[in-house]
């Protein structure tokens, strides 16, 4: 049962059907094979909708309208000047320049792509203007936005710790030492790539320019404040922090620096909107999915049969890392964290392993994935946004792979990157 | 050619029907869908407010989230089908002949309708047993099976576009992804 739901899954995935009806398609073959009635797919209904309503899901669609409403708007433009007036004198500073303000939107939004449409939208002429080529360029942008996945709030560890049932604040800050070790290598790469291609610096910024950059940022680095303080300080919930950070970005961009009225708020809504329908309704479907495989135990059942629970934890590490990578490579990270995480979850629980470091794994390889050739989805979104071909977009991707496989086995060697400021954080 | 005519012009006051109730379902999704995002994000925000200020939540907020997130999902489903914009790895397709690509897309669009027809007709069913056993949210008070109404709308119009998709596959020159998307060069996705 179990082969022919993956089988009919992978076809209908592979053959281009909506991502949602691989997910419905399979999960009906193994109720029709459970149940031997396709009339007990109502329990299908009930469990989509059991999957759709959790209220820390709301965190997900909050966020997006947040991230939105700030590409719209100015934000995003001053937090990138902010970061160039410190940068941009130093070796490589215009690449160093657009990995930190990756990070530092990743910190205000918490979508790879909104990072890459508001950071490599500004960027990108700057850089080839600087002496950059674009083949560098483009998957600096490109693979510098997956850092947003890690750095609070994201979408990926909203949506691992609604499935599993873990601590979204804990996964927030576990995601910050990863994410902000990739920025220091990203960097550092950036700075040996303008070293061997003769990239010529920029001149540095005076002082009255920085303190007049700063002074521009104030109010859009006031979203950290809120989110990560917010939370940490336990004064809000993720999802309240994300509707704060909602009502924070229309004060800006509305009332502050007048760049969206209440009329583009309205289309922004509805954008998101549909955003969230497209994204929930895959939420739905991979809990029925996820409620097939559990019934008909499943996971248990593949998991035994290649001895996953007697591996130790870094060989389970890794095998989740591994098979995570892959999937993402194909796949939207959204769908393989809904239908992954179920398989998983229950053999993760008895080997032991701190679900915060798996979910921190996971996620770091649903970023690393979405940004892998042939499929990974923000290459197609860079395709998109930039309009250029799609070899072009891959061709510099490898080091940057590289340095993002190198930071997963880091990360299993040494939990501690992620595990320390949540141990901090928590007092555990 | 008289006769040919005749058919042309009541089916013709057909389509015009037809488009004219699909546009205001369309208003109507819209509606749903930013209306929706917007009264969570009031709800949440009133929330907070209220358990600074008067120091205590609101008990059915929750609650209220969790029905506008229902009604977003399902009018932003039917809205995504019409335009085209369910995400889909289309990696293999993109490489076929243009006439593999159309037998495919019309057997994607019709093979989706179905499902969602399906799943509309067993929503359906689910409403009805909810219902049935008269269940209610503990905190607001009214009945569960209202606020799972829309579900099977939403499935229903949105088994509706794919099917008027298949329709147009069939009918008409070109590869359509959905009622009012023909595919041409890349589509470009707006972030």
């Amino acid at each position: 049962m179990a082969l022919t739901m993956f089988l009919v899954m992978a076809a209908l995935l592979l053959l281009g059907f909506p991502m949602m009806i691989p997910l419905i398609a399979a999960a009906t073959v193994g109720v029709v094979e459970l149940f031997g009635d396709i009339d007990k797919a109502e329990f299908m209904v009930q469990q989509m909708l059991g999957g759709i309503r959790p209220a820390s899901l709301i965190a997900v669609p909050m966020f997006m309208l947040a991230a939105d409403i700030m590409t719209r708007g100015h934000s995003a433009d001053r937090l990138i000047d902010m970061v160039m007036v410190f940068v941009r004198h130093i070796k490589g500073g215009l690449a160093v320049s657009a990995v930190t303000a990756c990070a530092l939107f990743g910190a205000v939004s918490g979508s790879t792509q909104a990072t890459v449409v508001a950071v490599g939208g500004p960027l990108r002429p700057r850089m080839l203007k600087g002496g950059y080529k674009d083949s560098f360029i483009l998957a600096l942008i490109v693979n510098s936005s997956d850092i947003a996945f890690l750095i609070p709030p994201s979408i990926g560890m909203i949506i691992y710790g609604v499935v599993s049932k873990s601590s979204i604040p804990e996964l927030f800050i576990a995601g910050i030492g990863p994410g902000l070790l990739i920025m220091l290598l990203f960097s550092i790469y950036s700075m040996i790539y303008a070293t061997i291609h003769k990239v010529p610096t920029e001149k540095a910024a005076t002082w009255w320019e920085r303190f007049v950059a700063v002074r521009r940022a104030l109010w859009p680095l006031g979203f950290p404040v809120i989110i990560i303080g917010g939370i940490f300080g336990g004064i809000f919930s993720p999802t309240e922090a994300a509707a704060v950070s909602v009502l924070y970005a229309l004060f800006l961009e509305v009332l502050i620096f007048r760049s969206i009225t209440i009329r583009d708020f309205y289309s922004i809504a509805k954008s998101t909107g549909m955003i969230t329908g497209v994204v929930f309704i895959l939420v739905g479907a991979g809990a029925a999915f996820a409620w097939v495989l559990s019934f008909a135990q499943i996971p248990q059942e593949l998991l035994g049969a290649i001895g996953f629970t007697e591996m130790g934890p870094t060989a389970v590490l890794f095998v989740i890392s591994l098979t995570f990578f892959i999937g993402c490579m194909f796949v939207d990270p959204i769908v393989v964290i809904l239908i992954l995480v179920p398989i998983f979850a229950p053999a993760v629980q008895s080997t032991g392993l701190d679900p915060i470091l798996v979910g921190t794994l996971i996620v770091l390889q649903a970023a690393i994935g979405s940004a892998t050739p042939p499929f990974g989805c923000d290459l197609f979104t860079a395709v998109a946004v930039f309009k250029r071909p799609y070899i072009e977009v891959i061709k510099g991707t490898p080091p940057f792979v590289f340095i993002l496989l190198s930071v997963s086995v880091l990360l299993i060697f040494f939990p501690q990157l992620a595990l320390f400021l949540r141990d901090v954080a928590f007092d555990k | 050619m008289n006769q040919t005519d005749t058919k042309n012009n009541s089916r013709s006051l057909i389509v015009r029907i037809l488009n004219g109730v699909d546009s205001k379902i369309a208003k109507l999704e819209e509606f749903i869908m930013a209306s929706g995002v917007i009264l969570m994000a009031l709800n949440t925000i009133a929330n907070v407010i209220s358990r600074f200020v008067f120091n205590h939540s609101i008990i059915f907020a929750e609650e209220l989230n969790s029905t506008f997130i229902l009604l977003v999902t399902f009018a932003g489903m039917g809205y995504a089908a019409r335009h085209g914009r369910h995400i889909r790895m289309s990696a293999f397709y993109d490489y076929m002949p243009d006439k593999a690509r159309k037998r495919l897309m019309t057997l994607i669009v019709a093979v989706t309708a179905i499902f969602m027809l399906v799943l509309a007709y067993y929503s359906v069913q689910y409403v009805y047993n909810v219902y049935s056993k008269g269940r209610i949210m503990p905190a607001l008070g009214i009945p569960v099976y209202l606020t799972y109404l829309w579900v099977p709308v939403g499935f229903f119009i949105t088994g509706i576009q794919y099917a008027l998709t298949t329709v147009k596959n069939i009918s008409e020159e070109g590869i359509h992804l959905s009622t009012d998307l023909k595919e041409q060069a890349p589509p470009e996705i707006e972030v």
